[in-house]
């Protein structure tokens, strides 16, 4: 355990010396920020065409149910901040696996009295601890629209969740890709097309026929994350990303062994 | 230093051996290093040193024979091996964004030694490695031998009974070079000391024993001034391998 929370500590020092931790925060927040005023300024003009040239005046019953802070601006950031998210997280993953493999780091480590599987943990722990910090981050917007949306804090909470599972799923799939390179383009590179590839798989369904479309949608990312935007909580998709995590940490700890194979 | 570090370990080689595809890096190396000893492991570039002591450190498996420290196998027993072990690499490989307290704390804190224990280990190596004028400064804004010298430091640091140094004056000046190689001398004796280079005045002054590898096989064994007498150059030829 002395083993293990040194490289944590060592981990967190690595993170936070390198301007890649901050600038990151600062892009996440930054593009929610931006993603979430250019939704509430479009909501804004669709209210004031209302307001101006069809009824003559703002009145709150001529403008359509479907018309509202949840529907045009809740939903739409939250959409668009999922995608953003695949081509942002591996931008911290990158690094976490293939700097020590370039600087011959890795080795180090492994003469320490530290096991791959120690490794692998704390690296994932720590990058899980940093995505979790950048959410709450870029949550803020979101959950102010949701405030005025009168969206219930149990709703709220969901949506959360289903962000930061989101955002650690692409995380695994980052450390998994960062593990088996040396080069930190290639790892984030790898990592994007494995993103955007799992994100939704729903137009693959009519070329491939029904079965191997269900297949495909059982593991795609969207659906899931969809539903915890609609504030439904299923266990069926709390294991899906389990078990993304659980299969990228046992891919990155089998990446040490192959190493020790292939050289 | 502990009674445990100044006995030192053995450490043998029987037949081993290490295939890179069609490139055999390692063919067949029998050698067996003495407990508290100071072993040179000669040879030119690409001879095979440094995959032994990648074979040796358990980063990489042999494909046939064995390697064992203190009669343990690093491929079964990876973890009672690393416990046994400190480890300089060939070149710095060291975090240059750490300061050097903190990289000598974390390198000490990985082999299991906490609170008091791993301040007095970080005080004790720090102090012997002379780097107190260093401590608060990032490893990366060193210069070359004070990066050597750290990565001295923390190999010692958990006072280990096998300390295995790979090109320890590789890129460094003729005054770092002389700086670590006093480092060097000063720690032959107490452990088992295992040297990895291709220079040969450094083996003759740092290494009771030396093996010469060229192209993977062993092609001399024997006390430093036996194997280094006469012509040596002629080990690291090609010729010498055939």
């Amino acid at each position: 355990m002395t083993a293990f929370l040194a490289l944590v500590r060592k981990e967190l020092a690595t993170l936070f010396a390198s301007p890649l931790a901050y600038l990151a925060l600062t892009l996440v927040m930054l593009v929610t920020a931006l993603i979430f005023f250019d939704h509430l300024r479009i909501y804004n003009q669709i209210l004031f065409l209302y307001a101006s040239s069809t009824m003559g005046g703002f009145e709150t019953d001529t403008v359509p149910d479907h018309i509202n802070v949840r529907d045009s601006v809740f939903f739409p950031v939250l959409e668009t901040l999922g995608i953003t998210l695949i081509a942002l997280i591996p931008v911290i993953t990158m690094r976490v696996f293939a700097e020590e493999r370039a600087r011959g780091t890795d080795e180090l480590l492994l003469t320490l009295r530290l096991s791959p599987a120690q490794i692998v943990l704390a690296k994932f722990a720590v990058t899980y601890a940093f995505v979790l910090v950048m959410m709450a981050g870029s949550f803020v917007y979101p959950a102010m629209a949701t405030l005025e949306g009168g969206i219930g804090t149990e709703h709220l909470l969901a949506v959360f969740v289903g962000l930061s599972l989101h955002a650690l799923g692409l995380a695994s799939l980052g450390l998994a890709c960062s593990a088996f390179s040396s080069s930190q383009l290639v790892a984030a590179v790898a990592s994007w097309a494995v993103g955007f590839v799992l994100w939704d798989f729903a137009w693959a369904g009519a070329f491939v026929g029904e079965q191997a479309g269900r297949f495909l949608d059982l593991i795609s990312m969207h659906p899931r994350y969809g539903s915890f935007a609609e504030g439904v909580v299923n266990l069926e998709h709390f294991a899906y990303f389990a078990g993304l995590g659980l299969v990228s940490a046992a891919l990155a700890r089998f990446s040490f062994d192959w190493r020790r194979v292939a050289g | 230093m502990t009674e445990n570090a100044r006995r030192g370990v053995r450490v043998e080689a029987d037949a081993l051996t290490r295939r890179f595809g069609d490139h055999l890096a390692l063919d067949g190396v029998s050698l067996t290093i003495a407990p508290g000893e100071a072993f040179g492991l000669l040879g030119p570039n690409g001879a095979g040193k440094t995959t032994f002591i990648r074979c040796l450190t358990g980063t990489l498996l042999p494909s046939g024979g064995e390697v064992r420290v203190d009669g343990l196998s690093p491929t079964r027993d990876p973890g009672a091996v690393r416990a046994r072990l400190g480890f300089v690499a060939e070149t710095s490989r060291l975090y240059p964004e750490l300061r050097v307290e903190g990289f000598l704390r974390f390198a000490a804190g990985a082999r299991g030694l906490a609170g008091r224990a791993r301040a007095d280990a970080v005080a004790r190596v720090i102090e012997r490695f002379a780097l107190g004028e260093v401590a608060k400064r990032l490893v990366g804004h060193l210069s070359k031998g004070f990066q050597q010298r750290v990565s001295l430091a923390q190999a010692f640091v958990a006072d280990p009974p096998l300390v295995i140094v790979d090109e320890p004056t590789g890129g460094l000046d003729p005054v770092q070079r002389d700086e670590v190689q006093s480092l060097l001398r000063s720690l032959r004796g107490e452990r088992t000391l295992l040297l990895c280079t291709h220079d040969l005045e450094e083996a003759r002054a740092l290494s009771e024993r030396v093996a010469v590898v060229n192209r993977g096989r062993l092609v001399a064994l024997g006390a430093t001034s036996d194997v280094l007498a006469g012509d040596p150059l002629a080990l690291f030829r090609a010729e010498a391998a055939a």
